[in-house]
């Protein structure tokens, strides 16, 4: 993983010695405009996700039994692995300047908002769509592991709603903030469909926007090198600050089973209803708008068209593979950790904390490393090194959507895999099992609800990314967002209402029902499990 | 429990043969078609469209050429030049279609771009005679904005007016870095304001919904409604009055004259169908091509064919005065007045 990273770094450091004008132009007035544009909307992106993120996590914690919870969480889980692009979409067609809501105002006689969807405001409104569930999620898992002990005392203490949440709820979440803050700055710092899609203006273009366009429109690869050095630079200084800030390194923490409903006056109740409700809305009607605009679309045609079926066919298979070399590649890194991290094997040896952090720095790897930056090496070494570009396409894609699922992965694998070492591995060695023996007897079932998870995550995103193949993307290789991105461009709108249903049909289905599918047979392996032991 | 996992060790063990099999057939090329000859032109989509004149002239063409014709489109006009400079020696493209007379001389400097050679004393351009030997133009227009009459009662009549309009009278535009009318707007208001262009910008700035890539996603925009006035040509109204049988849509005349566009076409070096390519080029000023032109493209025929331009394109606005920067000097100015441009919009 560093090997890719130093290999990149090298040729774009290359490419710049050849190109010694590009830095000399990137450090324009213009530059500085990008980059306090791109800071703005990235601080303000975190803030309100953060913000609005730990209000909903805060009432869903305390409203532990209304109908339907379970799948208002996992939807807010699939938050993430949403097409950014489809949501996009369905944020248009609910808040554009002739979309639902308008509509209901013009019905209803009020007058109607003016556009805000194009431009600052809409990027961070689609960031924090996606961002505040990605919050609340990981929120709410810590609060619900609050000690029921805990806030029976804080209530028969008779704290207020704000004492408690200051005394209890923040600080149960004060090791996880500072990470997950960071880790969403730098993805809304790095932002690119949304930002492509809902800029409105050169105006707010974030730094991969930037070198997009410079390779794309201009054709300046000198500017669009400058560009991803300059950007490499700033989100590494980030990255290794917040290595430093992050205690608690789970990005995703596992549900909890704590259903103890506090009893509360009914005013902070209906508080916290509305909160859920509201934001269950937010989230709900892009979804139902890109479900409704889908539903028009042609699908017959659309099963005809010639570049539909490529872009599906080539979409699934790239998803699949990515999905196989992150489950292959996490799986060796997190063995790795375990190796690295824990006392019975070799957490005492000398070399091995600057190794952890090294692996630690290599799994969040994309953060500083994001889908153009790496598309412009690839680009770069495929100019200079030759060979069918397709090839070279795929190869680019898989090494992104890997980098891009693997920071998730590991964050949920590393910990489980420890926790195996710690459990098993007296009782391996004891029985003399080794390696792959080890691996299918032990971890294969032990940590199968993790592997199921990281799967349909990679497979997720893999199939809903918009970012090297931005770059790539020609008439012999499309993908499904390439294909959306095309015809959304070309006003083929009730085509591209149909392809975002289906990406979004496939995502959803994907990630809400394979852990399913998969958990009753696992519950049934380890029952078996349990009576052999 | 045992056997459990080595059915699952073979199925995965199956599940990767599977994949590298279908990694294989995604990496085989799709276009390694029996033709005897494919001529490849890259255009932007608007042209290469169902609707547009591709699907046309590749028939016409095809039944004299013995040739298979493939339009590949692009996002945008520019971006058809940039993909080429960017798939470089490896780029399929014979002929590049597309590009206008301010694009022209950037496109010359890459030096991508061979004659064409053809005949074009059929020309009736505005212009007059044409003298480029590399760059052949096959249509014209007018950039103008296009408003719908039930929204817009009143539509301005000059940059002025429309500076004045209220901050909620929207307008979509396209990007000058990637769409020939992008460019044109900018060398319209440049032309008709000089020093002064950059402040037309910066009252326009609050009035500009979002700027798109290409042509088409502004016209999608605009037809839903997300915009009062577009940027296209004052050729657009025709295809909503002529196909669409709908009289709403007209385009806004503006007292300081419209830029004139003149699109052309120019065959890629690297072609190794260059005599096919010079066929095709004058196979463009034909009276085929050039009757499909109006009523696909929505603009100007380049010549004057025995049939006439359409009816409809009579009761057009036809503009006064005409503006047009000779293309040399556009080239000498384009990325200072497209950085000014940026950062202007940027403030």
């Amino acid at each position: 993983m560093a090997a890719v990273f130093l290999l990149l770094a090298a040729t774009l450091l290359y490419q710049l010695a050849t190109h010694p004008d590009s830095l000399a132009l990137s450090l324009g007035p213009r530059f500085t405009r990008t980059l306090y544009w791109t800071t703005v909307q990235a601080t303000l992106s975190t803030v309100l996700s953060v913000l609005v993120g730990t209000l909903l996590a805060w009432a869903l914690s305390y409203r532990t039994r209304f109908v339907g919870r379970g799948i208002y969480i996992a939807l807010l889980s699939s938050a993430m692995v949403l097409p950014t692009l489809v949501i996009a979409l369905g944020i248009v067609t609910v808040l554009g300047r002739s979309g639902w809501i308008n509509e209901a105002l013009q019905w209803l006689e009020f007058s109607p908002f003016d556009p805000f969807i194009f431009g600052l405001s809409g990027i961070v409104l689609a960031h924090v769509y996606f961002n505040a569930s990605y919050v609340a999620r990981t929120l709410l898992g810590r609060f619900e592991s609050i000690p029921v002990e805990q806030r029976k005392l804080a209530r028969s203490l008779g704290l207020n709603a704000w004492q408690r949440f200051k005394m209890i709820e923040l600080p149960s979440v004060s090791g996880t903030l500072p990470g997950v803050s960071i880790t969403i700055f730098l993805l809304c710092f790095t932002s690119f469909s949304i930002v492509l899609m809902l800029g409105g203006s050169p105006k707010y273009n974030t730094l991969e926007v930037s070198i997009y366009e410079a390779i794309k429109l201009d054709f300046d690869l000198g500017r669009a090198l400058g560009l991803a050095l300059t950007q490499l630079g700033i989100c590494a200084v980030l990255i290794i600050l917040a290595s430093r800030l992050r205690k608690d390194n789970r990005l995703i923490s596992a549900p909890s089973a704590n259903q103890y409903q506090i009893k509360d006056s009914t005013m902070l109740a209906g508080i916290q209803h509305m909160i859920i409700v509201l934001f269950g809305l937010i989230f709900l009607l892009p979804l139902i708008a890109v479900i409704t605009d889908g539903m028009n679309a042609n699908f017959i045609k659309l099963a005809g068209d010639k570049n539909f079926l490529r872009a599906l066919s080539t979409s699934l298979i790239i998803a699949l593979l990515s999905t196989l070399l992150v489950l292959f590649s996490s799986v060796l890194i997190a063995i790795a950790y375990a190796t690295l991290a824990t006392q019975q094997r070799l957490a005492n040896n000398r070399f091995s904390q600057p190794l952890l952090k090294l692996l630690r720095f290599s799994s969040t790897l994309y953060l500083a490393v994001p889908s153009l930056v790496l598309g412009l090496g690839f680009f770069l070494l495929a100019r200079s090194v030759g060979g069918s570009q397709t090839l070279w396409a795929v190869f680019a894609l898989l090494t992104s959507n890997v980098l891009m699922v693997l920071p998730f992965a590991i964050a949920a694998l590393a910990p489980a895999m420890v926790k195996s070492a710690n459990r098993y591995d007296k009782l391996a060695f004891s029985l003399g099992l080794k390696r792959w023996s080890r691996w299918r007897l032990i971890e294969s079932s032990l940590v199968k609800p993790e592997l199921i998870y990281i799967a349909s995550l990679a497979f997720c995103m893999s199939l809903g990314d918009l970012g090297v193949i931005a770059l790539f993307g020609n008439q012999d290789f499309i993908t499904l967002p390439w294909l959306l991105f095309q015809k959304m461009g070309s006003y083929r709108t009730d085509e591209a209402a149909g392809i975002a249903l289906i990406m979004l049909a496939i995502t959803l289905a994907v990630f809400l029902l394979l852990p399913h599918l998969f958990a009753s047979k696992k519950a049934q392996t380890e029952k078996g499990y349990h009576a052999e032991a | 429990m045992f056997n459990t996992t080595l059915t699952n060790a073979t199925r995965f063990g199956r599940a990767v043969n599977l994949a590298t099999a279908l990694g294989l057939a995604i990496a085989v090329p799709a276009t390694a078609m029996a033709a005897d000859k494919t001529l490849t032109i890259y255009t932007y989509d608007a042209f290469a469209a169902d609707w547009g004149p591709a699907p046309g002239i590749e028939k016409a063409f095809e039944e004299t050429c013995e040739c298979d014709v493939q339009f590949i489109a692009t996002d945008s006009s520019i971006g058809a030049l940039r993909k080429v400079q960017l798939e470089g020696d490896q780029t399929k493209a014979d002929i590049v279609l597309g590009l206008d007379t301010n694009i022209a001389e950037a496109a010359r400097e890459t030096g991508l771009f061979i004659e064409h050679n053809a005949e074009v004393s059929s020309l009736t351009l505005p212009t007059g005679e044409w003298t480029d030997n590399t760059f052949l133009p096959f249509d014209y227009s007018y950039f103008a904005f296009v408003y719908n009459k039930d929204n817009v009662a009143e539509p301005p009549a000059s940059f002025e007016a429309l500076m004045a309009m209220p901050d909620d009278f929207k307008i979509v535009i396209q990007d000058p870095r990637s769409s020939t009318p992008g460019l044109g707007l900018l060398l319209w208001v440049q032309e008709a304001y000089g020093d002064k262009a950059m402040d037309v910008w910066k009252s326009l700035a609050p009035k500009i919904v979002t700027v798109t890539k290409g042509w088409s996603d502004a016209y999608g925009l605009f037809l839903k409604d997300e915009a009062d006035m577009v940027l296209s040509y004052t050729t657009s109204p025709a295809y909503h009055d002529i196909a669409e049988d709908d009289q709403r849509f007209a385009s806004a005349a503006f007292d300081e004259g419209h830029y004139l566009q003149i699109e052309v076409a120019a065959i890629v070096g690297s072609s190794k169908n260059k005599e096919l390519s010079q066929e095709f080029m004058q196979f463009m000023l034909s009276d085929t091509v050039q009757d499909i032109i109006p009523t696909t493209n929505w603009v100007y025929p380049a010549t004057t064919t025995a049939n006439g331009i359409p009816e409809g394109f009579k009761k057009l606005h036809l503009p006064e005065t005409s503006l047009l920067i000779d293309g040399v000097e556009v080239e000498k100015n384009r990325t200072a007045w497209i950085d000014q441009w940026v950062e202007t919009l940027g403030q």
